[in-house]
């Protein structure tokens, strides 16, 4: 940890940790992680903004099948390309220590693929689609039948699509979110 | 809207729904424009807010704008802008809770200090404020020292990120639930040793006390050279203890207290933690166990994992259980008939019966065995060891027990914990009573050599028999991984259950042998290398989803239970009396002598001993139990009364979901010139009230209804009256066939195009 301190200063660590669920130590633990990534790139500068491919190669985002989501919600340029920050901030979210709700409110961004501010049938399709994998296709009306499933539980208005409010409350009746929704630092 | 209820027909029933005009994107971006949409959330999350989605959807180039509206937000609420600590760190929460990237939390901070900084009136502040800010942030600064020294002492950090990895945060919780108890041991062991273990070590030194043999089998069995050692009770010294200087050091009142001290303090954590599990598991998600399918979705991947391998197995249960969950749903609803429900019913009861009457016979086999007078040597290590095999195999067996009854797999992994919970705590009770009725000099003593021998053979078992079980079992499974694809896998709640055994027998056995916290702490530390490798080079991924959260509130629930049981235990024989030939309280006629004659001196205060007599009489505490009572009722009554609120609020808010729809599709037909409401064939024979709405007040004669609609009528292109015309026996038909299938409300309003509702209500006095 004795480099990491030589690249921030004790104000910038104060920064980190007012505005992320981490302390001053575990923001220099996430930059080790950072660096690893790529090694000369961060040990030239610090926040050097990684493409894509590289941060997907975070063991936990390399097998997820909603690697390219997360990096371009936490993107602060929204092409997926993060910087440290947008690192750390992912970090941060995905801790033990967020509150279910912040964790709620990036998940729904992360399922919302099509970017429409609601989970609509076709991102329900799409998650569906990508957490059985590339080995295992459910049919088309399958898939249908499932995402029915879902809207009636879950669209209490009726609308066909999920609004954030309606996310909010599945993810808050559910005791299993924030284990899974969880990546350790 | 013709083609559309064409359409709908030819779909089957599920899919109809997306088809309906509700989904139209124009009519959801007039949604948005609700004043319901447009009000920030509650919290400080306003992403919602819809002018804000739009800035956010825009991007980076907006961010000063986007920026300049969250703080517009902040700003509105007065207890985050005061100029103080408190609302200081209220904002810093806030800013924490935004869910925007580290850039944006920094321009709002920014934004928001300068007008935090601007508002303030600048008065000095009095003393007595100054002291409250200045120990509020000391506080702050302590709790982010601490935190930060938990995250740099935490041990095992990598290596439980390493498992959860490769199998999953369920396996992971099993190591977290270890790392727990370990955690609690080792706190434990060290008071105990510092407050009782020490001082009686240099009293011993001083006197130089003589030891007997110490053999293996004497370690084994705690006796010999070992029974009159700092393991047990029985050594420690009834008066004071003095070594350094003329300071003395009271043993019974250190004893007795560091106890009691102890032990409160445990209960209270583990009721703390139990009741914060439970209360986030079970009561929050009350009425959220119907949303399976919502929750399988969305919290279906398991975001720890690392490994390729686990990866595809997730993906694949994940693809199992969805398959699974629409054959169950697909499956005809068979409905059970009531006879072959009561046989259910009754082999469920019979088997519980036996189960209940298989612990009797075991409880008694072992008070029969207790009592066996025999005059073997070593004959107390066999006692042991069978109760150690008993303890480790009937969990296996109420597994398979389970398997005859008709539970739901949930339900059947409940009843198993607690048939095992009920089993272990009735066996460690039951020696406790066994040795305290047994009448043997310094029972205390032998309850705590029991104890201690239950520790050190369990860990035969679970160091080294099991392992060697899973290991041989990996290794087969290895040799034949081709016959068979499912591999062993990591008997989660077994193995939970074991450690909430131990740590069972420790809360009965501590109050008795000192040092038994410290040796199960060494235990759980080698367990969980031993486990560790178990499971990395044994065992295979899972290929169920384990729901851990629960189990995890439920395993917790048994060590409090266990806690709670023994507590009750020891309170009762400490009232009760206390060994004459050993230990610390010789001298008491009770060891509760400690505190009413040691410390309160009863005999010599009447009025107070008069006063705990009361408030210790039958009435007093039937009174309180009774209060407490009425308290618990009155908490399940409010909160079940919030629960049919909720309910009914649910309800309103589909019907005013579909009032909503209902406007919005009423206006989007009058800006199209078509409006005119026709009622269902059915309600026309019902004397509903828009009926007679439209019959009374409406009446065709109504000259300006009769004006507008004549209007309406030239604007409308002729062609398109010719051409529906045809239709309309036809579209109306559908809409009734509809309506009768899915008996939506939604659905009985039927919106046909001017010209043909005209036709069909006022046809002859319009020609």
């Amino acid at each position: 940890m004795g480099q990491g301190k030589s690249q921030f200063s004790e104000e910038e660590l104060q920064d980190y940790e007012d505005l992320t669920y981490f302390t001053k130590k575990e923001v220099l633990y996430a930059h080790q992680k950072f660096k690893a990534l790529a090694p000369e790139k961060v040990g030239h500068n610090k926040n050097a903004k990684l493409p894509m491919a590289k941060i997907l190669q975070y063991p936990e985002l390399r097998v997820n099948p909603f690697r390219d989501r997360i990096c371009k919600v936490f993107s602060s340029s929204n092409d997926g390309d993060c910087t440290f920050e947008d690192f750390l901030d992912m970090m941060s979210v995905f801790s033990e220590t967020a509150p279910k709700a912040v964790k709620a409110e990036h998940a729904f961004r992360i399922f919302d693929f099509d970017g429409d501010d609601m989970i609509g049938v076709s991102d329900l399709r799409e998650v569906i689609k990508r957490l059985c994998g590339p080995e295992h296709k459910l049919s088309d009306s399958e898939i249908q039948q499932l995402v029915q499933n879902v809207l009636e539980e879950a669209d209490l208005d009726d609308d066909g699509a999920l609004s954030f409010a309606e996310f909010e409350h599945i993810i808050d009746k559910s005791s299993d979110f924030c284990h899974s929704f969880r990546i350790r630092l | 809207m013709e083609d559309q209820v064409e359409e709908i027909e030819l779909k089957p029933v599920t899919v109809r729904r997306t088809f309906t005009l509700r989904n139209n994107v124009a009519r959801q971006v007039a949604v948005n424009f609700m004043p319901s949409r447009q009000i920030p959330y509650g919290t400080l999350r306003l992403r919602r807010s819809n002018s804000d989605s739009e800035a956010l959807l825009a991007g980076g180039a907006d961010s000063e704008r986007q920026a300049d509206i969250i703080v517009r937000e902040m700003e509105q609420l007065q207890r985050l802008m005061e100029d103080n600590p408190v609302s200081e760190e209220l904002r810093r929460e806030a800013l924490r809770d935004l869910p925007q990237g580290l850039t944006m939390k920094r321009t709002v901070r920014a934004k928001l200090s300068a007008s935090v900084s601007l508002r303030s009136k600048h008065r000095p502040i009095s003393f007595y404020k100054r002291l409250k800010y200045r120990i509020s942030f000391a506080m702050k600064k302590g709790r982010d020292r601490i935190s930060e020294l938990i995250f740099s002492i935490e041990p095992w950090h990598e290596a439980i990120r390493h498992v959860e990895g490769q199998f999953g945060s369920a396996v992971g919780s099993y190591f977290h639930f270890l790392r727990w108890l370990f955690a609690i041991n080792l706190l434990l062991a060290m008071l105990l040793v510092c407050f009782v273990v020490v001082p009686q070590v240099l009293h011993d030194q001083e006197n130089n006390n003589k030891t007997g043999s110490m053999g293996f089998l004497d370690f084994v069995s705690g006796k010999g050279g070992f029974e009159d050692s700092v393991l047990f009770y029985g050594h420690y010294h009834w008066g004071d203890v003095s070594a350094l200087g003329p300071l003395t050091y009271n043993m019974p009142f250190a004893y007795f207290f560091t106890m009691f001290s102890l032990y409160f303090f445990f209960f209270a954590i583990l009721c703390y933690r139990t009741a914060y599990s439970y209360r986030r598991n079970f009561i929050e998600i009350a009425g959220g166990l119907s949303n399976v399918f919502a929750t399988k979705v969305f919290c279906g991947w398991d975001f720890g994992i690392v490994s390729q391998h686990a990866a595809s197995l997730n993906a694949s249960s994940i693809y199992n259980e969805f398959k699974e969950l629409l054959s169950e749903q697909n499956k005809k609803h068979v409905t059970m008939s009531l006879c072959r429900r009561v046989c259910q019913y009754m082999v469920n009861v019979a088997v519980t019966l036996c189960v209940l009457a298989l612990v009797a016979a075991l409880q008694y086999g072992l008070w029969q065995l207790l009592a066996l007078d025999t005059q073997l040597q070593h004959w107390e290590i066999f006692v042991s060891l069978i109760i150690t095999f008993v303890i480790a195999l009937c969990p296996l067996l109420f597994n398979l027990i389970v398997r005859v009854e008709y539970y739901k797999a949930r339900t059947a992994l409940y009843v198993t914990l607690a048939r095992t919970g009920l089993l272990d705590i009735s066996t460690l009770t039951l020696l406790l009573v066994y040795w305290s009725q047994s009448g043997t000099p310094c029972w205390e003593s032998a309850v705590g050599r029991e104890t201690y021998r239950l520790v050190l053979l369990d860990s035969l078992v679970s160091l080294f028999l099991l392992p060697l079980v899973e290991f041989a079992r990996g290794f087969i499974f290895k040799m034949s991984s081709s016959s068979s694809s499912t591999g062993p896998e990591f008997n989660l709640s077994y193995n939970s259950l074991t450690l909430v055994y131990n740590q069972g027998v420790v809360w009965v056995g501590a109050a008795w042998c000192p040092l038994l916290p410290a040796a199960l702490a060494l235990k759980f530390l080698l367990l969980f290398y031993v486990k560790r490798e178990c499971a990395l080079r044994a065992c295979q991924p899972a290929r169920k989803v384990w729901r851990a959260a629960q189990t995890q509130t439920v395993l917790y629930m048994l060590v409090t239970l266990s806690l709670f049981v023994t507590l009750f235990a020891i309170g009762s024989l400490f009232l009760r009396g206390s060994s004459e030939w050993c230990g610390p309280f010789m001298k008491y006629s009770a060891v509760w002598g400690v505190v009413s004659e040691g410390v309160l001196r009863l005999p010599d205060r009447p009025v107070l001993h008069a006063l705990l007599a009361f408030l210790t009489r039958p009435g007093v505490i039937a009174f309180l139990f009774l209060s407490l009572c009425v308290a618990t009722y009155l908490m399940r009554a409010r909160a079940r009364a919030q629960r049919s609120m909720v309910g009914i609020l649910r309800r309103m808010l589909v019907l005013q979901a579909k009032d909503k729809d209902f406007l919005l599709a009423a206006i989007d037909k009058v800006s199209n010139g078509e409006w005119l409401y026709n009622p269902r064939e059915e309600d026309q024979s019902a004397d509903s009230h828009t009926l007679k709405y439209l019959q009374e007040v409406r009446k065709p004669s109504n000259a300006a209804y009769h004006f507008d609609v004549t209007r309406l009528n030239h604007s409308e292109p002729r062609p398109h009256r010719a051409e529906t015309r045809p239709h309309r026996p036809h579209s109306h038909h559908v809409a009734t066939r509809r309506t009768s299938e899915d008996g939506d409300t939604d659905s009985s309003f039927s919106w046909q195009g001017s010209a043909t509702c005209l036709n069909n209500t006022n046809d002859d006095k319009l020609e």
